[in-house]
């Protein structure tokens, strides 16, 4: 520390030993950000983070979508200084294509059965109606119709080269984007099913092609199965790559990754798409106005958080005393307004460098529905300092993280 | 319902290894631990003081892909908090932990990990324990299920799993704190206490902390406590390793 006091200070009032604060940031990060949280009692300051903003207190947050015109849905999503572009392409993957899919969808009545058990589950209840999702759910499933990579390599961080082969933290970004798609159902299989409708004959009107797939399944489900089977038959699938870029990195890219996948596919349309029977092939409408935006199951929507102890020790202390008694003490230091750690929400590069633990949620909100919260992911890892109590303060500030991000995909 | 299997050592040549069988969900893992080597070329140079660890997770019959980094990175992150990486001998030098899933049915794309979490923490558990790797404590994990009736399946098979509307893996240091809680599907929070009651229970049966400090390990509904478990099978190894020693006594 000697040595950089030395440093030429820009001002010429420093005494000895003083440094400006972008360097002590740099030297001794994790007493910097310590003293910005727990401020001297005689110093009248609140106790706020490095970056200015209070312990729950998200980055300001921006959505801009259909930036990219040869996409079927695109999004920009901006957290603060993560910046995360999201572009949705479809592509038409025809049932002769599926190698498994005259198998599975042969013997599909035999696990409609117990596909229809799952539908009385409590997510159906929680105010939105999931139930005619279900026979083809498991299509997005098994035949990987949705397609997310996220890219970290494009030169978004010092640390990250860019042109190099995806990073263990893409990839695994990737893969929670893609488990995240299918926990959460997000995008229903009938939105992506192309169908041939068999002219009927008969005195009804064979006027339903694309809108009315969802009355194919009312038809369905008042009890005419076998009518609605035969006039109808999956063609091809629409398959959705999502590619998401992170083009600057500052912490949380996770958050910014899904934001934007959520915008991009609310803005995805896709264009009217029948199988024609006499050139045996799959085509498309060019009529913009046919075309259709997918329907999405809620609003799933993500917040994360990183865990800041004041004992830089915590994480490697050989002996670690956190029993009850310890426990104990810790609660009485909080009535008396001191703190050892903080649940830092939506954690800077800065911060995410000194916090070992972390956590992330993903709560959806269904509309209409009584307010109820459900939580649809909820990852807790590195450390021991969140609980069951802290758990729980977490969910309440996702909740109002779902608000504020629910009005600003609303507005784009 | 069986307790998992385990045995220690199966493999001769690294510094600790584990074998692991969990009965209900099918899994079955062989682990091995080499600490402390020197990685080649490798010097991590945000965190000198301290070591590195690396875990790889190979599937049984696929090679490996998206799913397997996230879960490497979830195991790492894990254990990361109970290796004792500034140890004498281990800063600047890594520990490196294989999991091999040798049995039970594999992940497929976008499939998820959390069935066989549990299983692939106590194998590199064990195995780091087998290796003398210091630790600040020892973790035990299990993973439930919730079912669309709101019925709570312990350690459910592969089928199961796709079932639920809900899958919680948890895992509990061997002082009862939470060190990683992974759910999906959807569920209340109201849901989640009631798992993580029941994950603790069934990691440290209802336990209670008696005055010294030693958590008693009590029989539970559901059989023994898999803290215990994995403490009896160390206790076993260390039995035969020093059988000559007592044998003589």
């Amino acid at each position: 520390m000697a040595s950089t006091a030395t440093a030429p200070a820009p001002q010429p009032i420093p005494p000895s030993l003083s440094l400006p604060p972008s360097q002590f940031a740099r030297l001794q990060p994790h007493a910097y950000l310590l003293a910005h949280l727990s401020p001297p009692a005689s110093s009248q300051q609140p106790s706020i983070r490095a970056n200015g903003r209070s312990p729950s207190q998200f980055r300001v947050t921006s959505a801009n979508t259909g930036s990219l015109t040869h996409t079927n849905g695109s999004a920009v999503v901006r957290l603060g200084d993560t910046t995360a572009v999201c572009g949705v392409k479809a592509e038409i993957l025809h049932t002769e294509d599926i190698a498994s899919w005259s198998v599975s969808h042969s013997s599909s009545s035999s696990f409609a059965s117990n596909k229809r058990r799952k539908l009385t589950n409590p997510t159906a209840k929680l105010g939105e109606d999931r139930t005619d999702s279900g026979d083809n759910e498991s299509h997005i499933e098994d035949f990987s119709l949705l397609v997310p990579n996220l890219s970290l390599s494009t030169g978004c961080a010092p640390g990250l080269i860019p042109g190099a082969p995806p990073s263990a933290l893409a990839q695994s970004m990737s893969h929670q984007i893609l488990s995240l798609l299918h926990t959460s159902r997000l995008v229903r299989a009938e939105d992506l099913q192309i169908w041939y409708e068999r002219p009927n004959f008969g005195p009804e009107e064979p006027e339903h092609h694309n809108e009315s797939e969802q009355m194919d399944v009312d038809v369905e489900q008042e009890g005419s199965d076998e009518a609605s089977i035969q006039t109808g038959e999956i063609k091809a699938f629409w398959v959705l790559y999502i590619d998401i870029m992170i083009i600057s990195l500052a912490g949380n890219p996770f958050d910014a990754a899904w934001t934007a996948v959520l915008a991009a596919l609310r803005d995805t349309k896709l264009p009217r798409a029948w199988w024609d029977v006499d050139n045996e092939t799959v085509v498309c409408s060019d009529i913009v106005s046919e075309a259709r935006k997918l329907s999405l199951w809620g609003l799933p929507i993500a917040s994360s958080f990183g865990v800041f102890e004041a004992d830089a020790a915590a994480g490697w202390r050989s002996v670690t005393i956190q029993d009850a008694e310890e426990e104990r003490k810790l609660a009485e230091g909080d009535r008396k307004g001191i703190q050892r750690r903080w649940v830092l929400a939506d954690p800077d590069g800065y911060e995410e460098g000194l916090s070992q633990e972390r956590v992330c949620l993903v709560v959806d909100k269904p509309q209409g529905g009584d307010g109820k919260v459900f939580i649809v992911k909820m990852e807790k890892n590195g450390g021991f300092a969140v609980d069951r109590k802290e758990l729980k303060e977490l969910v309440d500030i996702s909740t109002r993280r779902w608000e504020d991000i629910n009005q600003i995909l609303k507005q784009c | 319902m069986g307790g998992p299997i385990a045995s220690l050592n199966p493999l001769n040549r690294a510094d600790g290894s584990a074998s692991y069988k969990c009965v209900s969900t099918g899994s079955n893992i062989l682990g091995s631990v080499n600490a402390p080597i020197e990685l080649p070329g490798r010097r991590d140079a945000l965190k000198p003081e301290e070591a590195t660890i690396e875990v790889f997770v190979k599937p049984g019959t696929a090679p490996g892909g998206v799913g397997e980094r996230y879960i490497e990175g979830v195991i790492r992150n894990a254990l990361g908090r109970l290796i004792l990486g500034r140890e004498n001998g281990y800063p600047r030098r890594g520990v490196v932990i294989t999991l091999a899933i040798v049995g039970g049915e594999s992940v497929g794309r976008g499939g998820s990990y959390l069935p066989l979490l549990p299983a692939l923490l106590h194998t590199a558990a064990l195995a780091l324990l087998s290796a003398s790797v210091p630790l600040s404590m020892t973790l035990s994990a299990t993973v439930l299920a919730v079912d669309s009736s709101g019925e709570i399946i312990r350690e459910p098979s592969v089928k199961d799993a796709k079932a639920a509307t809900s899958l919680h893996a948890l895992a509990f240091t061997s002082k009862g704190q939470l060190l990683l809680n992974e759910s999906e599907g959807a569920f209340d929070f109201g849901t989640w206490e009631t798992v993580y009651e029941r994950a603790l229970a069934i990691c440290h049966g209802t336990s209670t902390l008696s005055s010294d400090g030693d958590v008693a390990m009590t029989e539970n509904v559901d059989s023994q406590p898999l803290e215990g478990v994995l403490r009896d099978t160390v206790q076993d190894q260390i039995h035969s390793e020093y059988a000559w020693k007592i044998d003589a006594a």
